[in-house]
């Protein structure tokens, strides 16, 4: 089927191709557009997560466009400048792209749909997520000549090493970096207890793990953390337990990198916010402020929009290269979304955010990356 | 010392509802003869349409449309079963597939979201104020009116099944639907009574998840509950008391898991993460190996009853 449409597609091109000569000089702007391709995972669309960001990053960042049940409209540009962060308007300037995005339904679209848009003849192929790692391979090597963007993960080779190809640019998070700031500020709106809820026990996530303890050691060594794993990325009843134990022991900051686990810890503080308790949690990957917008001390996002948008940049300026790059605090990949709320020291706190948010940036402060750095780390002092 | 238990036991509470109600509901069909593995996608029915008919009226009332979306799915799983006679696990896997697939389909078309429903009125806690922060006892308030109703159905099944007319029929199409049929009661509406009831037990389920436990319908929901729920089924040897009794005993092993976790890290470090995760699982199994071929399950389980068959 997949093939049919590409076939059909490959046809409609060849045969715009055939019809141009017929009209002499026709739309050099519409030429000189890129087109950049993203491939969603099966998260897609709506999301509120990984693939709406980088969705973001391309369609209204880049094109100033939106898309509304079906097709894309221009975005005005008071819209488009109010899906950007402050700090970064000034840097995300509208391009001359044309966004063609296909969405995943399940893990065997991946492969084809990366396909589909290099025969569209896209410029810039961008694949969300780590998921995507083995089809990006694929498709990169049988299509040497297109460029692509991988999202979250290294191109590794079978036995997980990693292994780089000349046309592929990888983006990864410093994630332990944006959980240091998270850590840092829970530290000073706790005052003796916090809670981390993470999901499956794995490296990635032990990252967020060490990052939030190193920072709350770095604002108050004497606040106790409590670490809980539900073993699951899907499960919000098992998020919602985790949370409840931590509350029901004192925590009053729970920092949640759980996936969907998350929206059910999330859940379990605005309930005890709201039976009155002076609590608070923390969100990830992208601002949740909505989800409980009295309970929302800040959230650790992941700036995959900016990633995208960066790729899409280079790739209008000619300047587009592939490689491996990480992305922490110094370039932006990881920050904290604004913290609207009130507690007590607030000021002092966000001061020292800031201060060590520059540290951090300067590489004057290494943040331990997993529990082994952890045991070593010694908080700077203030 | 206290307090690690006073949180047990509400974190069981909390945790327990969906899997007792789908358990339940579970033993109840298959009691009638009838293998019930679309659970799962009963309780997927049952979360979404409580979570959609939320928003429309009041939460309770979502909750009864979420009982009656498990059991419009059941009486499809009934139809093919007792009806057209064909493989009732077959039936009960497609059932899962079409609504996994049904239910993002419906996400995306009614609220425009891969991720989840508009938010609705969660179903409040029923607190008695200064009770709920004695240690123990206050751990059985501040539940939704789910988790006391969680606590009757198994005792009201149980006693359904036991003690009224319609038990005695029922777990008699479960053993020997042919002698029950000699005596002129009709096999298929039995069994079909009992295949709805287990959907709306399912569904109640499901809606817990979205009306108690968070307060819209999330994408995953209902996570693998359904089998477990299953297997709960199984581990309590077909009946309701033991399913029940087996989901609740796998909601404890979790907020025993949780638990430990937060206030003795050191205990819970003894034994990996993955064996903890994994012992509901394999008690499950053990309990399958131990008990042999048949192990209390009915007699005619998974047989569509033909009347001409002797």
């Amino acid at each position: 089927m997949l093939r049919t449409v590409a076939a059909c597609a490959l046809l409609l091109l060849i045969g715009c191709k055939k019809s141009e000569p017929a009209v002499p000089g026709a739309t050099p702007a519409a030429a000189a557009a890129r087109i950049v391709g993203v491939v969603t995972d099966v998260g897609g669309r709506g999301d509120q997560s990984f693939n709406d960001s980088a969705l973001r990053g391309l369609e209204a960042w880049a094109a100033a466009q939106q898309y509304q049940s079906g097709s894309y409209a221009p975005l005005s540009p008071e819209a488009r400048t109010a899906t950007i962060p402050e700090a970064l308007r000034a840097k995300v300037t509208p391009l001359s792209v044309k966004p063609l995005v296909l969405q995943s339904k399940s893990p065997e679209d991946y492969q084809p749909n990366l396909q589909l848009l290099v025969d569209q003849r896209a410029d810039l192929t961008v694949g969300v997520g780590f998921l995507l790692e083995n089809a990006v391979e694929q498709v990169a090597k049988a299509n040497p000549k297109s460029s692509f963007l991988l999202i979250d993960s290294p191109i590794l080779d079978a036995q997980g090493q990693p292994a780089a190809l000349p046309n592929v640019r990888t983006v990864v998070f410093r994630e332990e970096e944006g959980s240091f700031l998270a850590g840092v500020l829970a530290g000073f709106a706790a005052k003796d207890t916090v809670g981390f809820v993470g999901g499956m026990e794995i490296p990635l996530i032990k990252k967020f793990e060490a990052g939030f303890r190193a920072g709350v050691k770095t604002a108050n060594p004497k606040v106790k953390v409590l670490v809980g794993y539900t073993g699951s990325f899907d499960n919000v009843a098992a998020g919602k337990q985790l949370a409840q134990d931590q509350l029901a022991k004192g925590a009053e900051v729970v920092f949640q990198a759980a996936g969907s686990d998350g929206l059910g810890a999330i859940q379990a503080v605005k309930e005890a916010k709201a039976a009155g308790k002076r609590v608070f949690a923390i969100g990830v990957d992208s601002d949740q402020a909505h989800l409980a917008p009295d309970a929302m001390l800040t959230s650790m996002v992941k700036r995959v929009d900016l990633a995208v948008y960066e790729a899409a940049k280079d790739l209008s300026e000619g300047k587009f290269t592939g490689g491996d790059r990480v992305m922490g605090l110094k370039e932006g990949g990881v920050s904290l979304a604004p913290v609207t709320l009130d507690f007590e020291g607030k000021a002092a706190a966000l001061a020292r955010v800031d201060a060590l948010q520059a540290l951090v940036a300067q590489g004057k402060v290494q943040v331990p990356a997993n529990l082994k750095a952890l045991e070593t780390f010694e908080p700077p002092a203030p | 010392m206290l307090e690690f238990f006073h949180t047990l036991l509400f974190s069981t509470l909390e945790a327990a509802p969906p899997l007792v109600f789908a358990a339940v509901g579970a033993s109840l069909c298959e009691r009638a003869g009838v293998v019930n593995v679309g659970v799962e996608g009963m309780m997927r029915a049952g979360a979404f349409a409580a979570a959609a008919a939320a928003l429309v009226m009041p939460t309770p009332l979502g909750v009864v449309v979420g009982a009656l979306a498990g059991a419009s799915l059941a009486a499809v799983h009934g139809l093919l079963c007792i009806r057209l006679r064909s493989d009732q696990v077959v039936s009960g896997m497609a059932l899962n597939l079409v609504m996994l697939a049904l239910g993002t389909f419906l996400l995306e078309a009614v609220f425009h979201s891969s991720s989840g429903s508009t938010p609705i009125t969660q179903l409040s806690r029923l607190s008695l104020g200064s009770i709920d922060a004695v240690p123990l006892l206050g751990a059985l308030f501040n539940h939704s009116a789910l988790t006391y109703l969680a606590v009757l159905a198994p005792l009201l099944a149980h006693w359904a099944l036991k003690h009224t007319r319609w038990g005695l029929r029922v777990r008699a199409v479960g053993e020997q639907p042919q002698a029950v049929a000699a005596v002129g009661i009709p096999v298929g509406t039995l069994r079909f009574s009992a295949v709805l009831l287990s959907g709306a037990l399912a569904g109640v389920g499901g809606a817990v998840l979205s009306t108690a436990t968070l307060d819209h319908f999330e994408h995953h929901m209902p996570s693998g509950l359904g089998f477990m729920a299953v297997a709960a089924m199984v581990f309590g040897r077909w009946t309701p008391l033991g399913a029940a009794g087996a989901a609740t005993f796998f909601a404890l092993a979790d907020s025993l898991r949780i638990g430990l976790a937060s206030s003795a890290p050191s205990l819970a470090q003894l034994v990996p993460g993955g064996v903890q995760l994994a012992l509901p699982y394999a008690l499950t199994l053990l309990v399958l190996a131990v008990q042999g071929q048949r192990g209390g399950a009915p007699a005619a389980l998974g047989q569509s009853f033909d009347l001409e068959r002797r």
